[in-house]
């Protein structure tokens, strides 16, 4: 060893980045994706927001809310998104931005093939990105406008930068290291390319949560018809039938829920309230005790107990209509 | 002889009782399809906040972020509970997406650092 040499811990330095950039495995490349997938798409009437500084959120948004058909701009959203304390906007303000405007907030599968359906389908999508490391994150919110699968390319609308082009792979991986969040605002009715119930009804509940009841209506509408053996689409209309004071259609609505899915203690639960309204005090007890049975174990547990006990001070009349 | 205030009393003292022993008037209420549907997709991660509690905390922490008071109700109303109960506890560390260029801020200095110890030599061109 002449003294030239650089100490020996530094020529295992280029191994070490080889060992970080090669050991872990992002996702896979375009090119693994579903064959029957265009092989470049290209979204060029997505519009632009060039960013001011750190509102990578406010732009991002305003390019999916506006390529979903909401009037809207980057500056506008700026005081609906964007956290000065944090210089940045968070995951969740987005969501409930895109809630306020109107629009379902769908949370995609983490893959990029489900980003390159939506792209197949003409609609852009958000991400968050971590540009740098796990332990030293740098955050950013980018639109996804197109890829191409031969040159392992994905085409976004980031920052400044109206078309950037990157490889599949540093995608991959700024993507993986944010978890892969990717959020689609779709219009109350549509249907993302490749639907996933919990993710679809877990978005149209919290417009639901929300007060935004004409578009989770027509979410839980739409979900019905993609799944209609699922029992949740049912539950959610049953509640805003009861919410809007219409108990024979939220009955009749919380009974096919339960059909669908005998042991779901929500529907069971709120039957019962619904049968006790009407003064069908003994089927809702025998109604309670099943939902009871149910909910052991899980987050309702406390909510069937409250009901069960309510239940239990009321006397049967005999004012149940006969069935 | 009883008096007429132990008499009274006694009235009251029936009433009060009376009053315990009636029927409480609980309004009926039923479970949420948010409720059922987190309920499904998650069985632990139990709710410990309070939902009300939350929410109060969060529009503290944010006013003290610096959101707008004129901002604040309609950003927290577009929110749902278990949203704010992240946010009540993480809003300090949950991810920001921010500005990209900061980026090319920290690699400069992480460079400069690298330079300055030794480890690497690539400003030896400037002077």
């Amino acid at each position: 060893m002449t003294p030239d040499d650089p100490p020996m811990l530094y020529r295992f330095i280029p191994f070490l980045f080889l060992a970080l950039a090669g050991c872990v495995s992002h996702g896979p490349a375009l090119n693994a994706i579903d064959r029957s997938l265009p092989e470049r798409v290209e979204l060029t009437e997505t519009p632009f927001f060039p960013q001011e500084d750190y509102q990578c959120g406010p732009a991002a948004l305003a390019t999916v809310l506006r390529a979903s058909g909401v009037d809207t701009t980057s500056e506008a959203l700026v005081p609906e998104v964007y956290l000065p304390g944090r210089q940045g906007s968070l995951q969740t303000e987005l969501i409930a931005s895109t809630r306020t405007h109107g629009r379902l907030p769908y949370l995609l599968a983490p893959g990029i093939e489900d980003i390159a359906a939506e792209l197949a389908a003409g609609r852009p999508v958000l991400v968050l990105q971590n540009l740098l490391l796990r332990s030293l994150p740098q955050w950013h919110y980018a639109v996804v406008v197109g890829y191409d699968r031969d040159e392992e390319q994905v085409i976004l609308r980031s920052g400044t930068t109206q078309r950037l082009v990157m490889s599949t792979r540093k995608f991959q991986k700024t993507w993986a290291l944010a978890d892969r969040w990717a959020l689609l605002p779709l219009q109350p009715g549509d249907a993302p390319a490749r639907p996933d119930l919990d993710r679809y009804m877990a978005a149209a509940a919290g417009l639901e949560a929300t007060g935004r009841v004409d578009a989770a209506t027509a979410s839980y509408t739409r979900a019905q018809s993609l799944w209609p053996q699922a029992a949740l689409p049912w539950l959610g209309l049953a509640n805003l039938a009861y919410a809007r004071g219409d108990f024979p259609v939220a009955e009749n609505a919380y009974v096919a829920a339960i059909e669908r899915d005998p042991t779901n203690a929500a529907a069971r639960n709120n039957l019962a309230e619904t049968l006790a309204r009407r003064g069908c005090v003994n089927d809702a007890k025998r109604e309670i005790v099943r939902a009871l049975e149910f909910a052991q174990g899980t987050s309702l547990e406390k909510d069937v107990m409250a009901t069960a006990t309510r239940l239990q001070g009321l006397r049967d009349e005999g004012t149940c209509p006969a069935s | 002889m009883k008096s007429l205030l132990q008499r009274a009393l006694v009235y009251v003292l029936a009433l009060s009782v009376l009053g315990l022993s009636s029927p409480v008037v609980v309004e009926a209420q039923i479970i949420g399809t948010l409720a059922a549907v987190e309920a499904q997709q998650r069985d632990k991660d139990l709710a410990t906040v309070n939902g009300a509690l939350a929410r109060e905390e969060v529009r503290q922490k944010m006013t003290e972020m610096g959101v707008d008071a004129q901002q604040l109700d309609a950003r927290i109303a577009a929110m749902t509970d278990s949203e704010l109960r992240s946010l009540a506890t993480d809003i300090e560390s949950m991810p920001a997406g921010g500005d990209a260029l900061a980026v090319i801020g920290i690699v400069f200095l992480v460079l400069l650092i690298l330079e300055a110890v030794g480890v690497i030599d690539i400003f030896k061109k400037f002077p």
